[in-house]
């Protein structure tokens, strides 16, 4: 059992406190050497068995347990590739340089194909450098994207006719974009939500995370946003770090209510809801900045199915996919702490519901209650929005 | 309808197509008229009808030539192979009971295109120097099914029924309509006898034709020549290569020389100079007898009392048995004075019963025969550059009620050896000392194999599979009664008793050998620990000392600490290293202990091998003296084959310890072996 849980460090707003960090790793390490003294790696365990669900704040957070590295001989291949990865993760800090893990895995390949002596560091696949570049990431409990390490922004495209973002480049220029100028076309958010600053034109009544981004199109092209004052942003599944971090910058700066639409199954309500509201296990030491607690579950909830006579289907338990989520949820029902916290027990027993009926319900299911009315899901959104039929 | 009907097959055939078409014939024949050809065919039908009827007897001969495929004849490949392995096996046997070390001489040539499609016209010829056959016994020998001078003995012969060499002839005969030519010549005889043996399959008799009277080298022996269609596979599990290495590795005593197509010949030269006692067969154990058997076997006693009889005529049976029958199986003492010839069938069953039920003491092993550790240890070399090897006779035992004893010789092939060598072991099976080839996959051996964890002796294996690596896994097993799954004998029925007699005689093959194993793996391990120092510790100052712009001096610090931290990682795994050393050395002078022949050979060889080099060495320099203008000649002295394989065993960590570093080269010199 882990000790006390552990609040993370909140995200840099400075290149150069990285760099600093970086450096006192090396000279610790250099320090320990030159005394004949086994540098020791100490990095946050980010695992299920290390999560606590910190209700104060909202999200989960690591406990104490460690993973230790020990300079011997077994580890020695490890650090010195650690400690390679950082040099060039930390020069492209300095002179401002991205690039995606996949480019990273490029860089490395590079520098060992002109440099003989680096030779036996050189990574056989991506999965290696990616390994190394996490492992630095949770010893120095920072973002990947503080290395200027940056994923693919996946999911995330915003629509709103009030919202203005401004984004500091790497370079340090301003630039402002303004998303009621960009029509049907989305805004897609940067995974560095350090560089952003929200404004709005006049006031936000709400933010509406869809899990379809189809279904976020659909809206928007029928003009929701043009009848609401709001953000519409499509998921596009489990949401990214990109993601999550935009919603919790929306969240933070704007302070308005926050509703989650999606589908009614044990998948939505365990890999992109938790993920959403309460971050994952995975990237523990980031959750601070990368979920946003304060969204609600607007639906599909099971009272809906009998409200509006939805189309739902029993789950295939035969189906490998589909039983391996019920089998996932049970887990998360015995083993969760976000499932465990008694404040969340209407989300439990939604899920609990999931896995007693074993039936599904997916979002777009809300267009059958009216067929010949385009707008009838957007209705039913605001109704329930209005009203408040929806899980805090 | 015209039908040529040949032999019984077409009358079937043609029977057939009758009843098929009879119906509709008898409908027409109102209706139109038969034709003359019609009436001859339908008369021809009519005797077909009734002959098909009769109930007929075939000979033996008729049979097994209708079902060549059951005893190892179902293609055109394994008819060669069989072929030449029932000659050679025939060749061994005669020259074991004869007492003669057996020299033989193989050759397999294609001669030309075969009659059946995708063949070729192949000759077989092995020539032994045997006690030779008596003339009148040669239509027995190889025209003749199930005349055997071993059938039913008890004895650990490789041939047991007599079915094989006449199946041989018989494949010959249909495929190239010549039988067998056989060129023999006894001890003391001026002329050899030769002749061509066919085949009366009517009459399971062998016919001579062209007998001759010829000048023949040989002081005695016997040669055999096939022309038969077949094709010649020279490699993998069934291939000719193949059995001639596995025959040699069991056969330590017998010369061989081959001529094969497409090979280049070769001789191999025995090992052994003694030859294997085959012991003879003991009396039938009452256990492993039926009541018919046990009936059967007193007609041969004639006139003698039932004690008696059961006595001399079985194994383990004693007075103490006898008394035991009347006092505790509650037989009437009378039966056992009964003489056998008149003795009523009520008073058989009552004995045999009791006998069943009686605690006898299991058959006796002395019956079975063994190659030895020290044959093996010598034969294996044969086979190849061996690294090293471990080889294990168990001690004879009975399972399924039957004397068996196992034998077990692993090899490691030097030239095989790589990293990413991931086949499967090769697996030499033999029953009787005969090599099996075919369906491997049923075979209690490969069984046993499979069920053994290689991972705790070192070696690599995929779960429940064969393990991987360049290594020979020959296994022997000898037995007067083994059990095969089939006539063509080419699997060992897996009976668990047997299999558990295998896992075992396998399992401590795997001990022996993982004491080589063991202290290789050390050595990698160190080795590997030793490039992990050098390659990555400057890596890492060097990395280190660059983000920091640290000075020289500092740089030179940490080098420094970096070694003496990762040198004391190297502590434990040099101690293991050292134990696996001493291990591998105390196992050495017992295996020296046990292999003293083995040994005594190879040092033998190492001692003539010097006199060669020195003598050699003594040429060059005298070659140089008297050719003082040309410089001097370069002298290649290659060691031999004994000096290698002793090096392998003993000194690999020194061999290893040049390439590899200072930590290495540490170890080697703390290396015992």
């Amino acid at each position: 059992m882990a000790k006390s849980p552990v609040v993370t460090k909140r995200i840099r707003k400075n290149d150069t406190e990285i760099i600093r960090m970086g450096r006192e790793l090396c000279e610790r390490m250099l320090a320990d050497l030159e005394r004949a003294k086994r540098p020791l790696l100490q990095a946050t365990k980010c695992a299920l068995d290390n999560s606590f669900y910190n209700s104060k704040v909202g999200y989960l957070t690591p406990g104490s347990k460690k993973v230790s590295s020990e300079l011997n001989v077994s580890s020695v291949k490890k650090i010195s590739r650690a400690i390679f990865m950082l040099e060039i993760l930390l020069r492209n800090v300095e002179i401002s340089n991205i690039n995606t893990k996949r480019e990273l895995y490029y860089v490395a390949k590079g520098l060992v194909k002109h440099e003989t002596m680096l030779r036996p560091l050189d990574f056989q696949d991506q999965d290696e450098s990616d390994s190394v570049i996490d492992f630095l990431c949770e010893m120095m409990e920072a973002y990947r994207e503080e290395f200027n390490c940056v994923a693919d922004d996946r999911g995330g495209q915003t629509y709103s006719k009030q919202l203005i973002v401004q984004e500091t480049e790497l370079d340090g220029n301003v630039a402002t974009v303004d998303l009621s100028t960009l029509g049907t076309a989305p805004y897609q958010p940067r995974n560095r939500p350090q560089n952003l600053q929200l404004s709005t034109r006049s006031k936000v009544d709400f933010c509406l995370v869809i899990e379809s981004q189809g279904t976020a199109n659909t809206l928007v092209a029928n003009g929701f946003t043009k009848r609401h004052n709001c953000i519409l942003i499509g998921a596009q599944g489990v949401p990214s770090n990109a993601v999550r971090g935009w919603v919790r910058l929306i969240q933070e700066q704007l302070s308005i209510p926050l509703y989650f639409f999606g589908d009614l199954d044990a998948y939505t309500m365990q890999n992109i809801f938790r993920t959403l509201k309460a971050g994952s296990a995975a990237s523990l030491i980031r959750n601070s900045d990368f979920c946003a607690p304060e969204v609600k579950f607007l639906g599909v909830l099971p009272e809906d199915i009998k409200k509006y006579d939805l189309v739902d289907y029993p789950v295939k338990e035969n189906d490998v996919q589909e039983a391996r989520a019920l089998k996932k949820a049970r887990d998360a029902l015995a083993n969760d702490p976000f499932f465990k916290d008694k404040r969340n027990k209407e989300l439990k027993a939604v899920l609990e519901w999931l896995v007693k009926n074993k039936r599904r319900c997916e979002q777009q299911a809300f267009i059958s209650v009216d067929p010949r009315d385009p707008q009838m899901m957007e209705k039913i959104i605001i109704d329930k929005i209005k009203s408040g039929v929806y899980i805090e | 309808m015209r039908v040529r009907l040949t032999g019984r097959f077409g009358r079937q055939v043609a029977l057939s197509l009758f009843l098929k078409s009879s119906g509709s014939m008898a409908k027409k024949a109102k209706s139109s008229k038969l034709s003359a050809d019609d009436e001859a065919t339908g008369e021809v039908i009519a005797k077909v009808r009734k002959s098909a009827k009769q109930i007929t007897t075939s000979s033996t001969a008729e049979y097994f030539s209708k079902n060549l495929q059951q005893v190892g004849f179902s293609s055109p490949t394994k008819a060669v192979l069989t072929t030449l392995k029932e000659a050679v096996d025939n060749s061994l046997d005669a020259c074991e009971d004869a007492g003669i070390l057996p020299d033989l001489k193989i050759r397999v040539e294609k001669v030309g295109s075969g009659s059946m499609k995708n063949t070729d016209q192949i000759i077989i010829r092995v020539e032994d120097n045997g006690p030779g056959i008596d003339p009148d016994d040669v239509p027995k020998v190889f025209g003749e099914y199930l005349a055997s001078s071993k059938f039913g003995r008890g004895r650990c012969s490789r041939g047991q029924q007599g079915i094989g060499i006449s199946a041989a002839t018989t494949w010959a005969m249909q495929t190239t309509a010549t039988g067998a030519r056989v060129t023999t010549k006894k001890k003391g005889a001026r002329k050899a006898f030769t002749c061509i043996v066919d085949m009366d399959l009517k009459n399971n008799k062998g016919v001579l034709r062209s007998k001759e009277s010829i000048e023949w080298k040989p002081a005695h022996g016997t040669a055999v020549e096939f022309t038969l269609d077949g094709r010649i596979q020279l490699n993998g599990e069934g291939g000719l290569l193949n059995y001639i290495r596995s025959s040699v590795l069991l056969n330590p005593h017998m010369s061989l020389s081959y001529n094969i197509s497409d090979v280049a010949p070769a001789s191999i030269e025995r090992v052994v100079k003694d030859l294997p006692v085959v012991p003879e067969a003991t009396e039938p154990h009452p256990h492993t007898m039926k009541l018919g058997e046990f009936m059967s076997h007193s007609r041969l006693f004639g006139k003698v009392k039932a004690s008696v009889w059961l006595k001399k005529g079985f194994s383990r049976v004693n007075d103490a048995v006898l008394k035991d029958l009347v006092t505790k199986q509650k037989l009437k003492a009378a039966v056992l004075d009964k003489n056998i010839d008149t003795m009523p069938d009520g008073d058989f069953k009552a004995l045999f019963a009791a006998l069943q039920d009686a605690t006898l003491p299991p058959p006796a092993t002395t019956s079975v025969l063994s190659v030895g550790e020290d044959g093996l240890a010598l034969s294996i070399r044969r086979l190849g550059d061996i690294d090293f090897f471990a080889v294990l006779s168990r001690k004879p035992c009975i399972c399924d009620f039957k004397p068996v004893q196992v034998e077990v010789a692993i090899a490691r092939l030097r030239d095989r050896r790589g990293d990413d060598n991931e086949e499967p072991v090769q697996v030499l099976r033999f029953a009787n000392r005969v090599p099996l080839q075919f369906d491997k996959a049923s075979c209690a051996i490969v069984k046993a194999i499979t069920s053994v964890n290689w991972r705790s002796y070192g070696l690599k294996q995929p779960r429940a599979s064969l393990p991987l690596g360049p290594y020979i896994v020959a296994v022997s097993v000898v037995s007067p009664f083994i059990k095969f799954k089939n006539a063509s004998k080419e699997t060992i029925d897996a009976s668990d008793e047997l299999v558990e007699e295998l896992r075992r005689a396998l399992m401590q093959t795997g001990q022996r050998l993982s004491r080589y194993l063991s202290r290789e793996h050390k050595a990698d391990e160190l080795e590997q620990r030793v490039q992990h120092i050098e390659q990555f510790g400057p890596i890492l100052v060097e990395t280190l000392a660059r983000i920091l712009q640290a000075p020289p001096e500092r740089k030179a610090l940490a080098t420094a600490g970096l070694a003496k931290l990762l040198e004391r990682d190297t502590k434990g795994i040099k101690k293991d290293l050292e134990a696996a050393e001493d291990r591998l050395a105390s196992y050495l002078d017992e295996k020296k202990q046990r292999l003293s022949e083995f040994f005594g050979s190879i040092e033998e060889e190492e001692q003539a091998s010097k006199a060669e080099r020195k003598a050699a060495a003594a040429a060059a320099a005298a070659a140089v003296a008297n050719q003082p203008a040309k410089g001097k000649a370069s002298v290649a002295v290659a060691a031999t084959p004994a000096a290698t394989l002793i090096k392998g065993a003993k000194g690999k960590a020194k061999a290893q310890s040049v390439t590899k570093g200072k930590a290495a080269a540490t170890a080697a010199t703390k290396s015992k072996a």
